[in-house]
């Protein structure tokens, strides 16, 4: 994709008397990190870009905009929002769509059809970040860093993000405008971090599961970047009924983690956000793609695939697997 | 894990079949394990999943659900929403490491007293062999 | 700001059906170290006048606000003890039951455990009537009108009981006629009344009734809502004759190019009808209707030049054009008359009722005997070879009842009688038949039975204990395998005719009335009652009440009393004009509701919409629960990421204390 491009186009839709403003990618202050960009005006949107940096998936901005209350005798600011977002992005819109948390024409999706993007902290450990802003870019077979005027070649695997190894989706599943040329999707390689845990015997997951949420310190990062977890009261937080208790301890952890990976249960789309930000490098990506995996294989059922579609979780099959009754 | 050990199993009811089975379990006095504690509910799509983490956290061994068969629901369609809901739980519990055995489902009508007393039988063998569950239970509870 | 709870726990004996196995004092003495229980008591018989009146004393001077009763199953004792502490002044829904006999003291035998167990539900039990709300229970209008499925003779005396008390009664026939199987008998057993001439005026009086509308050769599609208001859509099947002109003169009949080729249903195939037809001469309503299955016009658009009931019907009746017709109406109770199938005797081949033409069932023998049935009531029977007056005759009963080889454990409670009335009946035509009966038990147990049985003994019918094993053909004659089990004696009986005693099983079509109405089955199959003895004639779904064989075999007399009873049942919700509607329905937390509209699809009752409302100046989508439509079942509840929606008494937070409770004390 052509920048000069992206920045024309964002620069027309934010001259739109519809559009409040639009979420894009911008260059971070440090090294290899992006910012995202909530644009109102053309010298905003000069300043996007999209790269394989651009890995934060800015779905979640959608209902992380504080909305703060209308004063008297004004009317609420109703205009559309514009969005940036790659094949992984669009489903957490189609999905927040299915689940009226916005609603589609309420938004502009500006699809970027993506080759894939890095894991930026593998990347950074392989090539330390430099103060200087670095730029990374989609070269056909990897990727070229420029960093500190100098041009490195990486292999694609070298530093890709596992989520786009697996990925099904690296086109925009909806979108307003599509920027650039669809990518041709690749074959997915197995999910080896899912297998891994898969292979073991009820008290090898259990003690794997034990060491990743004893680490967890409850920031609740994963909750709050993630583009599907926006109840304004959830129930997580709750005192009455207390569904976890606030002290930090292996139970509570546990309970914490078991009550946030099954409300994404048919609705998680595999962005990987949760497990990218996680302080504590609990592999939270394992717990929801093998439960979007069942999800897929013995109900059917895609979240994200599209914004038509009934609610996994407000809805049945006659035939829904049940095979454990007794 | 000592010998004397009874599992403590906690289960959920629908009110219009399954309660009334175990209801008819009892006109009939027909035994069964007095491991079983019963919480009714008027439907099995009223069980909260995260019921079945609440207990294991709160102190119970293994939990039961029991609902009326597909098809039978009072309420028509309570039970294929329990079914899908409770499946995805227990693939969570699983893939985490929690025995498989700690987890049961049942569709008792409110004619199989003797359904129920199986299910009972089963769900605390099932749960005496898994052994006393400490994985992620609550040191302290404060009710 | 909810007074502090002070709960009561009162632990009932229930004579020793608790005490028993259950140390109640052991219980009462725990309980009253619960948090915030002020008194814990046992009584013999919680629910007696009593009883009851020690709970309300304690409301009264202890000044309680929550109570426990541990005792039976709430399914039992909830409204007694619910209307109790009402009287005494606190809110009905401040009441929780521990199950501590039937799923308690019933179930376990040793002491010390059960004693432990029904501590765990005590505490339960206080863990939830602590947190509880106060709930009112709402009243909506009932209409008074009543539905009832299905016109025999269960179906027509409750509407006809309905409709004399004044109310509108909508009774629907899935047949051309009403009369039902007893039409079809010709005697009744055991005073030997002629079926037609009592069944008949009820017949007439069922369709002429100024507050019953009879929908016949109409099925019901829909029903819709709850008890006081069902929405019922009924389908009335085109009969291709215009009623309001047909005469019933039955020209058509007679002038149809096809006449007198079919099978009739009334008399069990014996028979013969045209495709336009009267199901029997006194069918109400006595109007003609087209077999669309049977009629050559509407089977292959041709008949001739023109079909021949057109030319001859100088009524003009008759219209090929007619489509079916919907109709819809509300009523507020609904009662299910649906009654049985006779047993498929070639269910069991070993009878070789599809081999041999002699071999019939009971229900053909009450055609061949009638004297309106297709012989005019003359006994006469295919051997196979030549038609015959049987001189040697065999009954068989039990042919498809107590009989776990089919499925069907159950006594169908009428062979018994009916194969005596038909014995009898058959002694009086053929005199010097031989006739005897094979027989595992006779069970004569109703009014005048045992007397009717004797006097058919003494006629000379022979009555041999045995259940045949085998019925094959020798020459011109059937031979009955069977052995005489009182004298262990096998027997090769030559018979001319077979009669097998069939039973009566549950409708083949009953599963739709199951998903119409939300009904249940018992073991047997037939519709399940609410409770076996004190609820007989109710249903699990309220406002729905059965009558006749369709909730189990039954005697006409037995038949007639229940549908009595469920007329009179279905009649209180009309009388009162209206009926309470469930206090435990869901309930929406607005503030916090995301609109994600999960509960809306789920809901079956649709009792769920998403309304705009102004949060902050921001329009925003929130759930809204219509309180009359919600069944309370909670199955949106689990659905609500944000559990904004909970049902009441049932809330998140209300079960949450229960399962601490009962971990707690691992």
């Amino acid at each position: 994709m052509e920048m000069d491009q992206l920045r024309k186009t964002a620069a027309e839709i934010v001259s739109r008397d519809d559009v409040k403003y639009l979420i894009g990618w911008k260059q971070g202050t440090f090294g290899y990190r992006i910012a995202p960009s909530f644009v109102e005006d053309a010298s905003g949107a000069a300043e996007l870009l999209f790269s394989p940096l651009c890995t934060a998936n800015l779905a979640t901005y959608l209902r992380l905009v504080e909305t703060l209350p209308v004063p008297r005798g004004q009317e609420a600011d109703t205009r559309k929002v514009a969005l940036m977002v790659k094949g992984c992005d669009s489903r957490a819109v189609a999905q927040l769509v299915v689940e009226k948390g916005i609603s589609r024409d309420q938004v502009v999706v500006i699809g970027c059809p993506c080759p894939g993007v890095v894991d930026v902290a593998l990347l950074a450990r392989k090539y330390p970040e430099t103060e200087i802003p670095a730029e990374l870019k989609w070269n056909g077979s990897g990727f070229t860093l420029v960093r500190s005027g100098e041009e490195i070649k990486l292999a694609r695997e070298e530093v890709l993000a596992e989520k786009c190894r697996l990925c099904r989706y690296p086109n925009p599943v909806i979108s307003d405008i599509m920027l650039g040329e669809q990518v041709i999707p690749w074959e997915p390689s197995a999910d080896s971090g899912v297998a891994e845990v898969e292979k073991k015997d009820y008290a090898g997951r259990w003690a794997y599961w034990e060491d990743q949420f004893s680490k967890c310190v409850r920031c609740y990062s994963c909750r709050n970047v993630c583009p599907l977890c926006y109840c304004q009261d959830c129930i997580l937080d709750r005192l009455n009924p207390t569904w976890v208790n606030r002290a930090v301890n292996f139970s509570e952890n546990t309970a914490f983690h078991i009550a946030r990976a099954f409300h994404l249960v048919g609705r998680c789309i595999e962005c990987g956000e949760c497990e990218r930000v996680c302080p504590a490098n609990i592999p939270l990506g394992r717990l929801n793609r093998k439960l979007a995996r069942e999800v897929r294989d013995k109900y059917g059922f895609e979240p994200g695939a599209d914004p038509e579609a009934e609610p996994f979780q407000a809805s049945y099959k006659p035939d829904d697997p049940e095979d454990f009754i007794l | 894990m000592s010998d004397n050990y009874e599992p403590n199993i906690v289960a959920f009811l629908c009110n219009w079949c399954s309660y009334a089975g175990a209801d008819l379990a009892g006109t009939s006095r027909m035994q069964y394990p007095a491991n079983i504690q019963i919480i009714r509910v008027m439907c099995s799509g009223r069980v909260n999943p995260l019921f079945v983490m609440n207990a294991l956290q709160q102190g119970a061994d293994g939990v039961l659900i029991s609902g009326c068969h597909i098809g039978d629901c009072h309420y028509m369609e309570g039970n294929f929403y329990a079914r899908r809901r409770l499946g995805m739980l227990k693939e969570l519990m699983e893939f985490i490491g929690v025995d498989s055995r700690r987890f049961h489902m049942s569709w008792v009508s409110a004619s199989e007293g003797h359904k129920w007393k199986e299910v009972v039988e089963k769900t605390v063998e099932d749960a005496r062999e898994a052994g006393p569950y400490e994985g992620f239970r609550r040191r302290r509870i404060d009710w | 700001m909810t007074e502090k709870p002070k709960v009561g726990v009162y632990v009932c004996h229930c004579g020793i059906n608790i005490s028993a196995t259950v140390d109640v004092d052991a219980v009462a003495e725990f309980a009253k170290k619960l948090p915030n229980v002020n008194v814990a008591r046992t009584y013999s018989y919680m629910c007696s006048d009593p009883g009851q009146s020690l709970i309300k004393n304690d409301i009264k001077e202890l000044g309680l606000n929550r109570v426990v009763v541990a005792s039976c199953s709430p399914r039992m004792h909830e409204p007694t003890f619910r209307k109790a502490i009402k009287e005494a002044g606190i809110n009905p829904y401040f009441l929780e039951m521990a199950n501590v006999r039937e799923q308690c003291s019933w179930v376990h035998e040793e002491k010390e455990e059960a004693t432990a167990k029904a501590k765990k539900l005590v505490a339960a039990s206080v863990a939830k009537v602590r947190v509880l709300e106060p709930l009112e229970a709402k009243e909506v209008d009932a209409e008074p009108a009543a539905l009832v499925i299905g016109a025999g003779i269960a179906g027509i005396q409750a509407a006809l009981d309905i409709a004399d008390a004044g109310f509108k009664v909508y009774l629907v026939e899935k047949t051309p006629s009403v009369g039902g199987r007893m039409a079809q008998l010709d005697k009744t057993f055991p005073t030997l009344d002629c079926s037609a001439c009592i069944l008949t005026p009820k017949m007439v009086d069922s369709a002429n009734h100024p507050n019953i509308e009879l929908l016949s050769y109409a099925e019901v599609e829909e029903i819709g809502g709850f008890i006081g208001n069902f929405d019922v859509k009924v389908r009335k099947k085109a009969r291709y004759v215009d009623f309001e002109k047909c005469t019933g003169c039955g020209d058509c009949a007679s002038a149809c190019r096809v006449a007198n080729r079919f099978p009739s249903e009334f008399d069990q195939g014996m028979g013969k009808r045209s495709a336009i037809y009267l199901p029997f001469p006194q069918a109400v309503p006595a109007k003609y209707t087209i077999d669309p299955d049977s009629c050559l016009f509407l089977t292959r658009g041709k008949c001739g030049k023109s079909p021949k009931c057109e030319e001859v019907c100088l009524a003009n009746a008759i219209n090929f054009e007619q489509e079916d017709e919907i109709v819809e109406f509300r009523v507020g109770a609904v009662i299910v008359a649906t009654g049985f199938d006779a047993f498929d005797a070639s269910r069991k081949p070993e009878f070789g009722y599809v081999d041999y033409p002699n071999v019939i069932t009971g229900m053909e023998m009450e055609r061949l005997v009638s004297s309106s049935g297709p012989t005019g009531g003359k006994v006469t029977i295919n051997n196979g070879e030549e038609e015959i007056i049987p001189k040697e005759i065999a009954f068989i009963k039990c042919v498809g009842s107590r009989d776990k080889s089919i499925g069907n454990e159950y006594c169908s409670r009428v062979c018994c009688m009916y194969t005596a009335k038909q014995a009898h009946l058959l002694r009086d035509k053929i005199p010097d038949a031989n006739i005897r009966v094979y027989y595992i038990d006779v069970r004569a147990f109703g009014k005048g039975f045992e007397e009717f049985y004797d006097r058919v003994r003494r006629e000379n019918i022979r009555y041999i204990r045995g259940n045949p094993s085998e019925i094959f053909k020798r020459g011109n004659k059937l031979v009955v395998k069977v052995e005489d089990t009182l004298t262990s004696t096998p027997l090769e009986d030559e018979v001319d005719m077979v009669v097998l005693a069939v039973g009566l099983e549950p409708r083949a079509d009953m599963r739709k009335m199951m998903d119409l109405l939300r009904l249940s089955q018992s073991p047997d199959r037939f519709f399940l009652e609410a409770h076996p003895k004190l609820r007989p004639v109710d249903t699990a779904t309220d406002g729905v009440f059965l009558a006749g064989c369709c909730q189990g075999p039954k005697d006409i007399p037995d038949t007639v009393a229940q549908a009595k009873g469920a007329a009179s049942s279905a009649m209180i919700p009309l009388a009162r004009g209206k009926v309470i509607i469930g206090a435990q329905v869901a309930n929406v937390d607005e503030s916090t509701c995301r609109g994600c509209g999960f509960c809306v699809s789920i809901c079956p009752y649709t009792a769920i919409e998403l309304v705009a409302v102004n949060r902050m100046g921001h329009q925003v989508e929130v759930a809204r629960v219509n309180e009359a439509l919600c069944k309370g079942c909670g199955s949106c509840s689990p659905a609500c990421l944000s559990d904004s929606i909970q049902p009441k008494s049932f809330r998140d937070r209300q079960i949450l204390p229960q399962i601490a409770a009962l971990g707690v004390m691992r």
